[in-house]
């Protein structure tokens, strides 16, 4: 196992105005490769922040944060933006492309990062395929069921082959049984492939399903459980 | 991400909204054709104009007449040129000949109607060989004055232009001019002989036209009775700039400064300049309408920016770079302004077309309205003139204007933060 992820007494501040809201107030830990955790913890505790940095989406205000032992805070907007096509995002409203169809969203990241377009169409169908949605390929997500369209998100997340996947509560808009149905996915994913997932959660059966538990509140981290 | 990547993601975004698009897109239309329709009407009227003028005067050719020539207005003084001065000025170095013009304007009476024409005596050599349009298609113009003769101009055979012939050569024509004596108009009538008619001249110009008659400069004197000219063309012994100078000084000199000499050169010099200051007018007001254009994509797209904060947003979470993201809203620009540019063009030139055939239509039915009495001097059409370079400084120019107004909002665009334009409902 190799540690993929250390987060070393980061701090996250945002100015509401004139305001300072502290987010993140010093917070530590370290993820193995492969390793499935649960960020549980209420409301405005601070897990989509940390979820933020983990993805490279935003720099901490102090302290360090390695992915793959590159310390994100020291990186241009530029390798910013190139660290993330090493992170798989997977949001609570899908926040898929509305005019583009499901491929046309799975094709996205591929076509970021510069891949020729003979390998994305292979890529883009076995991927959709391995979520199940191989007749709905063509289809805007304006035509497909809250599950399918997560199984789409969840195929744009994983279609560059990313060291992590970063999940904020994925079934917040999904009823228990779809939900179920795409944390198994992803559980597969981890399992076989050995993918990092991280996984920002209220629901009961992601947090069984997890290697381990970080309860995050008032922007530290309160407890880290390994099931 | 590869341009072509770019170019297909900026083209979706543009067609999803086709409305919004479209509208722009007109924006761009509107500014661009206007230029177009503009600039290519103005460029082929100025070279007709030109050419018309160049073919009507030779460029070796300067007119001596007492009043000034100019664009707006121009003063007459109580000086007059009489037949004989062509002696004063063919004395003077650099003129090869010179010839007297006195024109009148007359009646033309054939029976039943009257058409007011000029009639112009002329020593019919002289006359020729400074202007080389005076030539006869039909007949032939005497070497040495006769009396009685009147070459006419092409049209005055026909002036209609509906198959009433009302002169041949053979034909005796009524010339009838009316003048005061004392307190009374007194009419006199001149029977001539038609010996020819000219070839068509077309167009405007300083020598013969169209609707022209000429008669030998003796017998105008005697029956106009005076020995007033209107005018003398000099012809010159070459086209050289400077010369034209020098003799013209040197006309004004040997009658102190109480002529007016006009070079043709001098003169299209004049209009070219006044047609440049007109075109760029025009311009200048299409340029502000596509401005307006500009405005409105601006406009249009710092509005489809907020409503695409969040896909900006996956976009970067996704791992594009912000110069993408730039690329991508310029690139949409592109589009806007590239297909403006050429339905605009398309639509500039047919508009053009459109103004020619009618304009050319309406000036070449006046001279068949028999109620307004007479022909009018000349007929001109327009052609206009689309040359490359108005086609490809239109496009650019279209292009340009879309892109620059993008850039406030496409840059803005690209400056997002990912998490802030994630968290924007
Ligand atoms: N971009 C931001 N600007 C200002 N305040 C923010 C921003 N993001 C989060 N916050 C604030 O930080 C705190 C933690 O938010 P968040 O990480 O979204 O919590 P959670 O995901 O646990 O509900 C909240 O008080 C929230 O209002
Ligand atoms: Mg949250």
């Amino acid at each position: 196992m190799t540690t993929v992820l250390e987060v070393e007494d980061i701090t996250k501040t945002y100015m509401m105005g004139e305001i300072p809201v502290n987010a993140l107030r010093g917070l530590s830990f370290e993820v193995e490769s492969g390793e499935y955790i649960a960020v549980v913890g209420p409301s405005g505790s601070g897990k989509s922040t940390l979820l933020n940095m983990i993805g490279a989406l935003d720099r901490p205000t102090s302290g360090k944060l390695m992915i793959e032992g590159v310390d994100v805070s020291t990186l241009s907007d530029n390798q910013l933006a190139d660290t993330r096509k090493n992170v798989g995002f997977v949001f609570q409203f899908f926040n898929l492309i509305p005019r583009l169809d499901a491929r046309g969203n799975v094709d996205l990241p591929l076509a970021i990062a510069g891949v020729p377009r003979s390998e994305r169409k292979k890529r883009t169908e076995e991927v959709l395929t391995s979520v199940g949605l191989e007749d709905r390929m063509h289809h805007k997500s304006s035509e497909l069921s809250g599950g399918e369209r997560q199984r789409v998100a969840v195929a744009r997340a994983i279609v560059t082959n990313p060291a992590f996947i970063l999940m904020d509560e994925p079934t917040g808009n999904l009823d228990s049984k779809t939900g179920g149905e795409i944390m198994d996915l992803v559980k597969q994913l981890n399992e076989k492939q050995g993918v990092t997932l991280i996984v920002v959660t209220h629901d009961q059966y992601i947090g069984q399903q997890a290697d381990r538990t970080l309860h995050m509140l008032d922007g530290v981290i309160a407890s880290d459980v390994v099931n | 991400m590869k341009s072509r990547d770019v170019f297909s993601f900026s083209f979706g975004a543009v067609r999803l909204r086709k409305m919004r698009a479209g509208l722009t897109i007109l924006g761009i239309v509107i500014g661009i054709a206007a230029i177009v329709a503009l600039t290519s009407i103005t460029t082929g009227l100025q070279v007709t104009i030109t050419s018309e003028l160049g073919a009507g005067f030779s460029s070796d050719t300067v007119t001596v007449s007492t009043q000034s020539f100019r664009m707006f207005g121009g003063g007459t003084s109580d000086f007059t040129l009489l037949v004989n001065d062509t002696d004063t000025i063919n004395e003077i170095e650099g003129v090869q000949t010179s010839a007297a013009i006195m024109s009148k304007s007359v009646m033309l009476d054939f029976g039943s109607t009257e058409l007011p024409l000029s009639v112009t005596g002329v020593e019919y050599t002289a006359y020729a060989s400074i202007y080389s349009s005076f030539v006869a298609e039909e007949g032939s113009i005497p070497e040495t004055p006769v009396n009685n003769s009147v070459v006419i101009g092409s049209r005055v055979t026909d002036p209609w232009d509906n198959g009433t012939v009302i002169a041949e050569v053979g034909d005796t024509i009524l010339i009838s001019w009316t003048h005061r004596v004392g307190l009374e108009m007194v009419e006199e009538n001149y029977t001539a002989e038609v010996v020819a008619i000219l070839e068509e001249i077309g167009g405007f110009s300083m020598g013969p036209n169209d609707l022209g008659l000429y008669i030998p400069l003796s017998t105008a004197q005697s029956f106009f009775d005076t020995d007033e000219v209107n005018s003398i063309a000099v012809q010159l012994v070459s086209d050289d700039e400077e010369l034209i100078e020098t003799v013209s000084q040197a006309i004004e000199d040997a009658f102190d400064g109480l002529v007016t000499v006009t070079s043709p050169t001098a003169l299209l010099e004049t209009m070219s300049s006044v047609f440049d200051i007109i075109s760029l007018f025009l311009i200048g007001i299409a340029g502000i309408s596509l401005l307006v254009a500009g405005i409105g994509i601006m406009n249009i797209m710092i509005v489809s920016l907020m409503e695409r904060t969040r896909e900006i947003g996956i976009l970067k979470a996704l791992g594009m770079k912000s110069r993408t993201v730039l690329g991508i809203f310029l690139t949409e620009a592109l589009v806007v302004g590239l297909v403006g540019a050429v339905v605009g063009v398309v639509t500039g030139y047919s508009i053009a077309m459109i103004f020619a055939a009618f304009s050319g239509g309406l000036l070449g039915g006046m001279p068949g309205r028999e109620s307004s009495g007479g022909p009018s001097s000349s007929l001109m059409t327009i052609t206009p003139i689309l040359t490359m370079d108005i086609i490809l400084g239109a496009m650019a120019f279209g292009v340009l204007v879309a892109v620059i107004f993008a850039l406030y909002p496409a840059w803005r665009a690209s400056k997002l933060n990912p998490v802030d334009a994630l968290r924007y409902e």
